[in-house]
């Protein structure tokens, strides 16, 4: 049942007269939560940082006094060939609050995502990727390792691009499935859309739905290195970033 | 008996040490001349640690001048001190340190370069280092390294102990110079008595070097992280008989986990680093050393010369 209502939510979605690069918040491309079989130039280098609401958040590991909460999360990111795209990112958590409720320190969750790209965009077919967030442990061997890896996902990503009057309409199909239970809301098909207008290819605008929300995003690329996201989750919560993008090879891309 | 053994190791090693430094001042085993000239240069350490629940973040900001005097045929002596500005590792940070103060001296054997390097190194050791390249193809060389030291504490007291530690590394690089992929992989006898390995993918841009690495020792086990090296701007440089420079590049190291003992070498040349390796660009062509270079250096000419 469950399935079905995600098929039909992505088929709305793709008939909508709107609206792929980055899923910011990890520093690998893709959409705003969803990843994408898009990747980011040869040589791309990313450092940022991304204000997460909590409606963002697994429901264990970001709860501080039986209550989740907002955070934020940085990364480094690299894409050191066509094919392939690694991030680390540290997720800040709530350590200790004073008698106040003031924050007095924070601890982190770290995580590295990886996603590798066998088959390119061509004419027809679309480009299909693999991989996956919070894919390796330091805790292997200890009960941590059943609580942590709070993120932990893989996914096979389905993208094609259409290009009508300078515009690019991308569609994105993705099958993710997380490993934590607490996570299994945003399971099993999932999609989106990204629209990049003519008058101004560095923004896209983009729909997605997660398994579990919708979600709709704006992101751009400003003098080449500077790249902005923000999105809004059901209508209500907010997420934004920021990050700083280099390509190391030397080359310009204006998005 | 004992003492007798160790005391002969001792002055076979610098015996056979100072052979190789004679043999290299023969004219026939110089391949190249590198350029003659002082160097003064400065870089900054910066370095932080996410060990405790209290402090997310402590952190080390360290200045690092230093000179470079290659007296030319590839003999080099250089110095450098690492002045802490900003400390929050504690007292053990606290004091001028001296990095580097040795000379040392490349040399080319037919395929096989060896440096070597006698003085104080880093991580405050002083003694005698021998590194050893050995390209077999293009794509593959074999590396190692072997070190005779001991420990030497500059600040805030003189103090050195005997030299009685023997380390060592020895392993092979694979470069695919398609993709400017170097893959690297050794294992070796580190500072702290330690057995382990280390393996590294490199991944070399126009200026920029990115890694992953992964290594183990039979004291703390795994760890893993990366590591990214840049060349510092400018690029385009005049070469003078002394000349004032930022350090060559930035070096930053990144492990997982924290761990004391982490495969540990000291390092004796204060601009070494993994993109460059530890042989001169004009005298070892392969790796990243095919890459065009960082630098574009020109030599000074005199206002009546003309430059060829």
């Amino acid at each position: 049942m469950k399935h079905l209502s995600n098929i039909v939510a992505l088929f709305l979605l793709w008939l909508l007269p709107q609206v792929g690069k980055a899923q910011q918040y990890t520093g690998i491309s893709g959409l705003v939560h969803i990843p994408s079989a898009e990747m980011n130039h040869e040589g791309d280098a990313f450092i940022g940082a991304h204000f997460l609401n909590k409606a963002m958040m697994p429901d264990t590991g970001f709860i501080y006094e039986g209550k989740k909460y907002n955070t934020f999360d940085y990364y480094v990111a690299l894409t050191p060939f066509s094919w392939l795209e690694m991030s680390y990112v540290c997720t800040e958590r709530i350590y200790r609050k004073d008698a106040q409720g003031n924050i007095v320190n924070w601890s982190k969750d770290r995580y590295a995502s990886v996603k590798i790209r066998p088959l390119k965009e061509g004419k027809y077919c679309p480009a299909v990727a693999i991989g996956g967030n919070d894919i390796l442990t330091t805790s292997f061997y200890t009960d941590q390792a059943d609580v942590q890896l709070y993120f932990q996902n893989w996914y096979i990503a389905a993208t094609k691009h259409f290009e009508f009057s300078g515009n690019e309409l991308g569609l994105t199909l993705v099958y993710r499935h997380y490993f934590r239970h607490y996570n299994a809301k945003w399971n099993g098909l999932v999609g989106g859309v990204s629209f990049r207008p003519a008058f101004f290819p560095q923004a896209r605008l983009m729909a997605e739905y997660t398994g579990n929300d919708f979600l709709l995003g704006l992101d751009m690329l400003l003098w080449q290195h500077l790249r902005l996201q923000a999105s809004v989750k059901d209508f209500k919560y907010v997420n934004a970033g920021v990050c700083l993008q280099f390509n190391l090879l030397g080359k310009r891309y204006s998005y | 008996m004992f003492h007798r053994q160790s005391s002969l190791r001792h002055s076979s090693i610098i015996m056979v040490f100072f052979a190789l430094l004679f043999l290299s001042s023969q004219p026939k085993a110089i391949s190249q001349d590198s350029s003659p000239g002082l160097d003064f240069f400065s870089g900054v350490n910066f370095s932080f640690r996410d060990m405790n629940f209290y402090t997310q973040y402590e952190y080390l900001l360290q200045v690092t001048p230093g000179f470079k005097w290659n007296m030319g045929h590839h003999w080099q002596l250089t110095g450098q001190a690492i002045i802490p500005v900003i400390n929050r590792y504690g007292d053990d940070y606290k004091y001028v340190q001296v990095n580097a103060l040795n000379i040392s001296k490349e040399l080319r054997i037919k395929s096989l370069y060896l440096k070597a390097t006698a003085g104080v190194f880093s991580e405050k050791r002083y003694g005698l280092d021998l590194k050893a390249f050995l390209p077999l193809c293009d794509w593959f060389a074999l590396e190692g390294r072997a070190g005779y030291v001991g420990v030497v504490v500059i600040n805030p007291v003189w103090w050195y102990g005997s030299m009685n530690t023997f380390v060592w590394t020895a392993g092979g690089d694979i470069y695919l110079q398609q993709w400017n992929t170097q893959f690297r992989g050794i294992i070796g006898k580190y500072l702290f008595r330690d057995f382990g390995f280390e393996v590294e993918a490199m991944r070399h841009f126009n200026h920029t070097t990115v890694s992953i690495y992964g290594q183990w020792n039979d004291i703390q086990g795994f760890d893993a992280g990366f590591r990214f090296v840049v060349a510092l701007p400018p690029y385009h440089r005049t070469h003078r008989k002394v000349n004032f420079r930022p350090a060559s590049n930035y070096r930053m190291s990144y492990a997982i986990m924290y761990h004391h003992v982490t495969n540990d070498f000291y390092r004796t040349d204060p601009e070494e680093n993994e993109r460059d390796g530890w042989f001169s660009r004009d005298l070892l062509h392969w790796g990243s050393h095919t890459m065009q270079p960082d630098f574009i250096i020109t030599e000074k000419t005199k206002k009546n010369e003309t430059p060829e």
